[in-house]
């Protein structure tokens, strides 16, 4: 069987001119991602602002074109934006976003939101289907008639996860859904969404820059920075062991009460995506960076001895006989 | 504490007759480092705003905040200027909003310097200089020409910092301060605000939604829930030993790191409630695995429950077999 979703090189640029006459400049957001998707598999994407995680998950729902790649869904390549076949596949993938004040409109209740997909979509039997979907999101049939500002931030993102699964869609894309969440309402949302995933066999792409809630949903983790996949692998492997230099710092930063060890904190900050470091993105801030990684971008390929997708020369023990 | 350096007693605030702050204690030492946690909306930001004179003029404030024998709640605008800034700076989360952006960052600490230390002219573009470099800015020299956009959200953030330096403070209350900062420059402040705090002797109250980010920095932890302080416990404790059901309730939501994954969370259910339709009695009451009758009857008070733990509970000292759920800690 094939997967349900597989990308293929990926890359977007964006061009922004720097000042009032400036020359170009080109950006690119992503820069050569391939993902794939099992279908009923939960991939978790994770990685700090501006490392292209959210232009992924854009690019894997067709929101924007790429401007190389290929995004194949079902087997088959996703279809022009806005023609008719892309309309109607749509309603097989869908999206939840971090703020799910802005993702439902104010003027309409609850429940004529969760019904809109039936109406763009054409399926019957719209009043009874909305009650089911509420249940199953754990909202009491009588939210269909409030408005959104009379739910709390928890119970919105429920409604917007209702509405998402109005179509019964194969592919859930979730940006950042918990980020803006309380503590306490976050875990009851991941535990919605992994429940969600296993009674409806979903595919998700969990997008989110927090490796703890990325463990707790997601069989696959694939770490970004700077508009590419530096390691991938299973959450707890990658979280126990991390391979890439980068992933080491992302683990090390979690927050850990009585910590004995030093935490390794990376030095400077993360770069300018219109300025990217030849080599490996990643060297000016590596601890063991060596002149290769200066020059030579690291390819994403299984590590000799486990078999971890890691993009790093020292890593991959590319680098060896060479002085630090 | 026999002699806090910072002592704040049964701080009430209300804006519109709605109550946020309902009789808050909280004692911040010399050179201690205490944190302040709980959700949005449960009063942790708002108490030291309150405590500064910083609301606006229709929050209602009564209770006393009292800093080295001298009362804070009321005091003459004089005393408030030179307190703020210079015995208690405050940063807050998004750096970027609180920097003018139309002034270069050195003139901005500058300024600082001036107004609570009289500095001026080549003895405060040196200080500048070595508060940014302190900070860890690199090329201090050159940086204080430039304009906050010019600075990354960690870059501006430890201007931020350097600024709240400037005055010397006794104290350093930092607002969420990694929340809009992504997690390798989260570490790279915690880590510069616990060497500061060691290079100077100031203490640290630092206010954040993260108990992982807050224990690790602070020595103590006081847990804050719709307006009260429902825990208060050395931070060693707080993972170890949590007393009240809001703190193991908060603890056990947080996603582990081990075991098995992908399995349910022991979520709090429901939500915070609205502080103008607050429960009776324990204002958790609702969301509690372990609530009983006397739980509606008032609101408890902090009690000791170990050496160095107070907790907010009154099941937690009555020998009341728990409702439903949970068994006794």
């Amino acid at each position: 069987m094939t997967a349900l979703l597989e990308a293929e090189g990926l890359v977007r640029r964006y061009t922004m001119r720097r000042g009032l006459l400036g020359r170009q400049v080109e950006l690119r957001a992503v820069d050569g991602v391939s993902l794939r998707l099992e279908r009923g598999e939960t991939l978790g994407l994770v990685g700090e602002s501006g490392c292209g995680k959210s232009t992924t998950g854009r690019l894997v729902l067709g929101l924007e074109a790429p401007d190389e790649g290929t995004v194949r869904f079902d087997g088959a390549p996703v279809p022009p934006v806005g023609s008719a076949a892309w309309r109607a596949q749509r309603a097989r993938m869908q999206m939840v976003f971090q703020d799910p004040l802005g993702a439902l409109d104010r003027r309409l209740t609850i429940g004529t939101q969760i019904a809109e997909p039936f109406e763009i979509h054409g399926m019957a039997g719209a009043q009874d289907r909305v009650a089911g979907l509420l249940r199953d999101v754990g909202l009491r049939e009588d939210f269909a008639a409030r408005y959104p500002h009379e739910l709390s931030g928890g119970q919105r993102q429920r409604a917007v996860l209702a509405r998402a699964l109005a179509t019964d869609p194969a592919l859930l894309v979730c940006d950042e859904p918990i980020s803006a969440l309380d503590v306490s309402v976050q875990a009851q949302v991941m535990n919605l969404l992994i429940d969600l995933q296993a009674e409806r066999r979903l595919t998700m792409l969990f997008i989110s820059h927090d490796l703890r809630a990325v463990r707790q949903v997601s069989h696959r983790v694939a770490v970004m920075y700077l508009g590419r996949i530096v390691e991938e692998g299973e959450p707890d492997a990658v979280l126990r062991d991390p391979a890439h230099p980068y992933a080491q710092a992302l683990v090390s930063a979690i927050p850990h009460p009585g910590r004995t060890a030093r935490r390794q904190v990376l030095q400077g900050d993360p770069p300018n995506p219109a300025a990217r470091p030849p080599g490996c993105a990643f060297h000016p801030r590596c601890p063991v960076a060596v002149g290769l990684c200066r020059s030579v971008v690291p390819e994403l390929k299984p590590r000799a001895s486990d078999g971890r997708r890691v993009a790093c020369h020292v890593a991959q023990g590319e680098a060896m006989g060479e002085a630090a | 504490m026999d002699d806090p350096l910072v002592r704040i007693s049964g701080l009430r605030v209300a804006f519109d007759g709605v109550p946020v702050l309902r009789g808050v204690d909280l004692a911040v030492g010399s050179g201690e480092a205490v944190g302040l946690v709980g959700e949005s909306g449960c009063g942790k930001s708002v108490t030291w705003l309150a405590a500064l004179g910083l609301l606006p003029g229709k929050a209602q404030v009564t209770g006393s905040v009292v800093l080295d024998g001298q009362e804070l709640l009321g005091a003459p605008m004089p005393l408030l200027d030179r307190v703020r800034g210079g015995q208690i700076a405050m940063i807050f989360q998004d750096p970027a909003s609180s920097l003018n952006p139309v002034h270069r960052i050195g003139r901005q600490v500058g300024e600082a310097l001036r107004l609570h230390r009289g500095m001026d002219g080549a003895a405060a573009r040196a200080e500048t200089r070595r508060l940014l470099d302190q900070v860890g800015i690199p090329d201090a020299g050159n940086r204080m020409e430039a304009y906050p956009h010019e600075l990354s959200g960690g870059q501006n953030q430890r201007v931020m910092i350097a600024m709240a330096l400037a005055g010397r403070p006794r104290l350093l209350v930092a607002d969420e301060p990694t929340t809009a900062l992504d997690v390798t420059i989260q570490a790279q402040i915690l880590d510069l605000l616990a060497t500061l705090r060691a290079e100077t002797g100031m203490a640290l109250v630092l206010i954040s939604h993260d108990l992982g980010v807050v224990a690790e920095t602070c020595d103590r932890v006081a847990v804050m829930y719709a307006g009260l302080v429902i825990e208060e416990v050395s931070s060693a404790r707080l993972f170890d030993a949590p007393a009240h059901p809001y703190t193991q309730g908060l603890l056990s939501a947080l996603p582990p790191l081990d075991g098995l994954p992908r399995q349910h969370l022991a979520a709090i259910p429901g939500s915070v409630p609205e502080p103008r339709a607050l429960p009776p009695g324990c204002a958790f009451g609702p969301r509690c695995p372990r609530r009983a009758s006397l739980c509606d009857e008032q609101v408890p008070l902090l009690v000791d429950v170990a050496p160095g733990q107070r907790a907010a509970c009154r099941i937690l000292g009555a020998d009341v077999p728990p409702a439903f759920g949970l068994a006794a800690a």
